[in-house]
């Protein structure tokens, strides 16, 4: 007997019946969303050439990509995300479509690394991206967008951080930090260790100034207000471009309707490297990882042979789930079924009657045990959510009540 | 989902825990119970305690199973999760180090592929292969990593030196530093933004015992 035969691999897992349902739904009301925003849905391949993620010097860590070859012994990886194919189709294929591009994909993503708490190797995103706009109302969009799938899925508590990348970077500059320290500093702000960064402030010798800024973004929080007071802190033009763009966003989301949703938090540098200005996560409760994330990245597009500014987010389909279990907001009410009896010289009549039932959006199975009515009424009894109905010869439907 | 979930690393470094926490204002009259419970909660205050072996504590705070935790940096750097560290607690002191036979002093660099025994085969692989990049052989050991050199399984070892007297004992000296290690507060990314009303005046109120108590510490969250 082989070993693994009853066994699904590390990481993934069959979907039951109950929430398979309620995934279809979430996924079917994200499609929705998108659609109705002007987003058009794209599907690429599962399979990728290795090349595509590792363009650019590499785009994810190639330790996280399942890897495999082609009978012509070129790498092939499993889709890692949404992003980066969509950037390789809309400088390729769909090169000469006319920017803006509204492109939303839903699909499944396999990573290596990730895995444990909630995470699975296989897992499903939605998202979308928006190519060819750098304005800040492009961006806003997204994150308005961002926001409402959220809320399409039925997630209430939710937060949203604004971060900015250019903004540090503006930082290194004006305080000529480079090399070692300047691969270090985003690692210690990112993860708010501040005793590590007092003492790299110390080797770097920051003045007072410098250290503040440095505290600020790894502990400040608020809106308009850190905003100015970062404004007040910070001289390079790369910092305060950084700034007013995120002041821009925030007025724009303020319209929205949405601003009570969102901080700032600039010392979010973690994770992909290839965003460009701003960069967005969305928190929930019972969910120990972002429930959404995105920003602007306009140098990938451009990886793939397209010069275009783009702006995107993804969000998890099963950590929705997950954090609407978790929150008791779970509710997927499934329509019982309906069983339909006949005798047996009836059949083509009722094929055609549990048709028009379904037309008028009954789940109707046609019972090809051929019980009697007795029978049917005690299955139902051990069904709650089901019904039955009974096919007479004078072409009637009587629907059965449930044995006592 | 208002408890407030500490984890802390079973043994020494959670009684100095609790004890800090204390003085800072919490009531840890729950998780002092003598008790062999691990989940220990406080309903009055709204708080749950969960007593994690020390290498489990990131794991349980970088999933939000618990939404702050205490542990020591050794274990931090090990585990390698993707947590906020926002405080040095100060105790828990003692240096993460290369060490090997005094004959070594100052020959390190000159052994080719050298095997190296140890309980933190990541601190281990990170320091030699990312910071030095040298290829070493990494052998996981489980305790009594002094041993190793003295026998031939490893050239050196990597471990945790407090008062330095094991290695003395075995003949063994510290032959390069490779980390300062002392516990720290550590909190779930998520929970520092949903739970902020809680978990700031807790940083501040440990920050200021820390403070008071003089200890060499540092910042956080406003």
């Amino acid at each position: 007997m082989s070993t693994w035969q009853f066994h699904t691999p590390d990481g993934v897992n069959d979907i039951l019946p109950e929430s398979c349902a309620a995934k279809r739904k979430l996924e079917n009301n994200l499609r929705d969303l998108f659609c109705g925003r002007g987003y058009q849905e794209v599907e690429t391949p599962g399979i990728e050439f290795y090349d595509v993620y590792a363009a650019g010097g590499g785009l994810v860590p190639q330790e996280g990509l399942f890897k495999f070859f082609d009978e012509q012994g070129r790498i092939l990886s499993l889709r890692y995300d949404g992003t980066i194919p969509v950037a390789r189709l809309a400088a390729t294929v769909c090169r000469e479509a006319e920017p803006p591009l509204r492109y939303a994909y839903v699909g499944n993503m396999y990573r290596y690394d990730e895995f444990g708490g909630g995470r699975q190797r296989e897992f499903t995103q939605a998202g979308i991206e928006l190519l060819g706009s750098q304005s800040p109302e492009a961006d806003a969009e997204v994150i308005a967008i961002a926001i409402a799938a959220a809320q399409v899925c039925g997630i209430k508590d939710l937060q949203i951080s604004l971060g900015q990348v250019e903004f540090f970077r503006g930082f290194l500059v004006e305080w000529g930090i480079s090399g070692e320290e300047a691969e270090l500093l985003p690692l210690l702000i990112d993860a708010k260790e501040m005793v590590a960064l007092e003492e790299l402030s110390d080797r770097l010798q920051l003045p007072s100034r410098g250290r503040e800024i440095l505290l600020r973004m790894a502990s400040g929080y608020g809106t308009f207000d850190l905003l100015d007071e970062m404004t007040s802190l910070v001289s390079h033009p790369d910092s305060l471009a950084a700034l007013q763009n995120l002041r821009d966003i925030l007025t724009i989301l303020d319209d929205y309707g949405y601003l009570h949703y969102v901080s700032i938090d600039l010392g979010m540098l973690g994770g992909l490297d290839y965003y460009t200005g701003v960069i967005f996560k969305g928190f929930t409760y019972g969910l120990g990882f972002p429930l959404f994330s995105g920003g602007r990245y306009d140098g990938l597009v451009g990886l793939f042979g397209r010069d275009l500014s783009a702006t995107g987010f993804s969000i998890g389909v099963n950590f929705i789930l997950t954090a609407l279990s978790r929150q008791n907001l779970l509710y997927s009410p499934v329509e019982g079924i309906v069983y339909l009896g006949y005798d047996p010289g009836l059949r083509a009549s009722a094929f055609s009657r549990a048709d028009q039932l379904r037309q008028e959006g009954m789940r109707v199975i046609c019972d090809h045990r051929n019980q009697t009515p007795a029978m049917l009424r005690r299955q139902i009894k051990a069904e709650p959510e089901a019904r039955a109905v009974w096919l007479d010869a004078d072409g009637r439907l009587t629907w059965l009540e449930k044995e006592v | 989902m208002n408890f407030l979930t500490i984890a802390l690393a079973k043994g020494r470094l959670a009684d100095q825990a609790i004890e800090l926490l204390e003085l800072a204002g919490y009531n840890c009259a729950a998780a002092k119970t003598e008790t062999r419970r691990l989940i220990l909660e406080d309903q009055a205050n709204g708080l749950r305690f969960i007593m994690a072996k020390p290498a489990d504590v990131p794991t349980y705070v970088e999933y939000g199973a618990a939404d702050v935790g205490v542990v020591g940096k050794d274990t931090l750097l090990e585990e390698g999760r993707s947590l906020y560290e926002v405080l040095n607690l100060g105790f828990g002191g003692c240096r993460i180090c290369v060490c090997g036979r005094p004959e070594l002093m100052g020959r390190l660099d000159s052994i080719p592929n050298k095997r190296v025994a140890t309980k933190y085969p990541r601190i281990a692989r990170e320091y030699f292969e990312i910071k030095k990049r040298e290829s070493v052989e990494i052998i996981k050991l489980n305790g009594s990593v002094e041993l190793a050199p003295l026998i031939g399984l490893a050239e050196v070892i990597v471990d945790i030196v407090e008062s330095g007297r094991t290695l003395r004992e075995n003949g063994l000296v510290v032959l390069e530093t490779i980390a300062e290690i002392s516990a720290r507060m550590v909190v779930n990314r998520v929970s520092m933004k949903m739970k902020s009303q809680r978990i700031n005046p807790l940083i501040q109120a440990v920050r200021q015992q820390l403070e008071n108590k003089g200890t060499r510490t540092k910042e956080v969250i406003e």
